[in-house]
């Protein structure tokens, strides 16, 4: 196969410019196309290895970078975030304990007070009652003594009239006592 | 596309199953220059070949021109390409040492694949990979480089590592050492050449003359030139070379790829001989 294209190859160029129906003129490089061939290629290498090949590098070394870049700072809020709620929390747990501080305290001052109260009340109650039965006293001693000597003068008018006779009203007075002290140890 | 339209004229579907041209080459032989410069002829395949080494470098451009961290659709798409050759073929294939032939093969790889892509671009229609100058040329590069990476890494045990080669009955060395010889140093620029070279020339006879076929069937159906019959076959050959239209897309793909991973693999081959 390979020997009958060379054949027929040698052939057209033998019989010089394009032989009838062969198609073997195919095999043969045109040389103006050569030539435009090699230029055209030798530009597009030229501009593939001297510009888009750095660019491609470039623009894919910028693209790691920039995601490196987002990937930090990315990590970087998260640990802000982090931190932030950790504050927080620790701010809440503290606000918690500062408020049952505040009710304890309170509870305490609240008991405190009630205390306070009741024992001046008690005191107030006992001074109030004591007053009471000072006065009480008092006015039994003054009853009692009005009323001794009623009886004295009385019981000196019963026995005036009985005896008739009028002893000495000092003498008669400290018998009545005496008989109305008695009556009181009786009693 | 003088030729081509001549063809056209001259297609005669009452006689012909096909619109083929009595000589294949007018389909790919645009000599007439359209200007001269300095006595260089620019002709239509001349200025397509230029044509395509800009596009090649525009689609590039445009991809990385913003160098934005965060890319949009195109930077993203021109990004994936560059840095699958450099990943999948480069490094994948060649290993550590790959970078150094990364701006080759990335060249490499969207020159052709634009070229290709000329055989399906409207108003163009027309690959310049199926002119032999440029694959020829672009295997020879290749060839270029595998034979003094491995010369300037392994000294003279690369070719003495291919004609007498290690782990091969001492009895068998010489016939295999130059198998090995002609497959390396021969065989190896001229397959990768006539690969792509092949490919593209079938595509594009396929595509032309279903095309140009289907336009003359129709056409005479209106015009009432050729018989009915034929003249709806004409929407058959038209859908099939829809179909392979479609095909072509892969094809051009496909052969780009093939064209750059074989050169990674034989630049491979030469510098890592211990494989």
């Amino acid at each position: 196969m390979r020997t009958y294209v060379f054949a027929q190859l040698i052939l057209a160029v033998e019989d010089g410019e394009s032989s009838e129906g062969g198609g073997v003129d195919l095999l043969l490089p045109a040389p103006e196309e050569l030539i435009a061939g090699i230029i055209a290629f030798a530009i597009v290498f030229f501009f593939v290895w001297r510009w888009a090949v750095p660019a491609l590098n470039k623009t894919l070394e910028a693209r790691q970078q920039e995601i490196a870049a987002e990937y930090e700072s990315a990590e970087k809020a998260k640990v802000e975030a982090e931190s932030l709620l950790n504050d927080y929390r620790s701010q809440l747990a503290g606000a918690n304990t500062e408020a049952e501080q505040i009710v304890a305290d309170a509870r305490d001052q609240g008991d405190a007070l009630k205390a306070d109260i009741v024992a001046r009340a008690e005191t107030e109650a006992g001074q109030i009652k004591d007053r009471a039965q000072d006065e009480v006293e008092a006015e039994r001693a003054r009853i009692a003594g009005d009323l001794k000597r009623q009886v004295a003068d009385l019981s000196l008018d019963v026995a005036e009239r009985v005896v008739g006779e009028s002893i000495d009203a000092e003498r008669q007075r400290e018998l009545v006592d005496r008989y109305i002290d008695d009556l009181g140890g009786v009693q | 596309m003088d030729e081509l339209i001549l063809a056209l004229e001259e297609c005669d579907l009452s006689e012909q199953a096909v619109c083929a041209p009595s000589d294949v080459t007018v389909l790919f032989e645009f000599r007439e220059p359209i200007i001269e410069i300095f006595g260089f002829p620019i002709t239509r395949t001349v200025f397509l070949i230029f044509l395509a080494a800009l596009v090649a470098i525009l689609i590039l451009f445009f991809g990385l021109r913003k160098r934005a961290t965060h890319p949009g659709k195109y930077q993203l798409s021109v990004e994936s390409l560059m840095t699958y050759v450099r990943d999948e073929i480069a490094i994948g294939i060649i290993g550590p040492l790959g970078v150094k032939y990364y701006p080759y093969l990335m060249a490499l790889f969207i020159f052709i694949l634009v070229g290709n892509a000329f055989e399906i671009t409207p108003l163009i229609n027309f690959p310049i990979t199926s002119r032999m100058a440029i694959p020829l040329f672009l295997a020879l590069v290749t060839w270029v480089i595998f034979v003094f990476a491995g010369f300037k890494r392994n000294g003279i045990s690369y070719l003495t590592g291919i004609v007498w080669p290690p782990g091969v009955p001492v009895a068998l060395k010489p016939l295999v050492g130059l198998i090995e010889f002609v497959s390396v140093f021969f065989v190896r620029p001229f397959s990768l050449a006539v690969r792509l070279f092949a490919n593209l020339v079938a595509g594009h006879v396929m595509l032309s003359l279903m095309l140009v076929t289907a336009f003359v069937s129709v056409v005479g159906l209106f015009t009432g030139d050729i018989s009915v019959v034929k003249g709806l076959f004409g929407f058959a050959w038209w859908a099939l070379a829809l179909a392979i239209f479609m095909f072509e897309m892969i094809v051009i793909v496909l052969q780009a790829y093939i064209f750059t991973l074989l050169s990674a693999v034989y630049i491979d081959t030469s510098i890592n001989v211990e494989h």
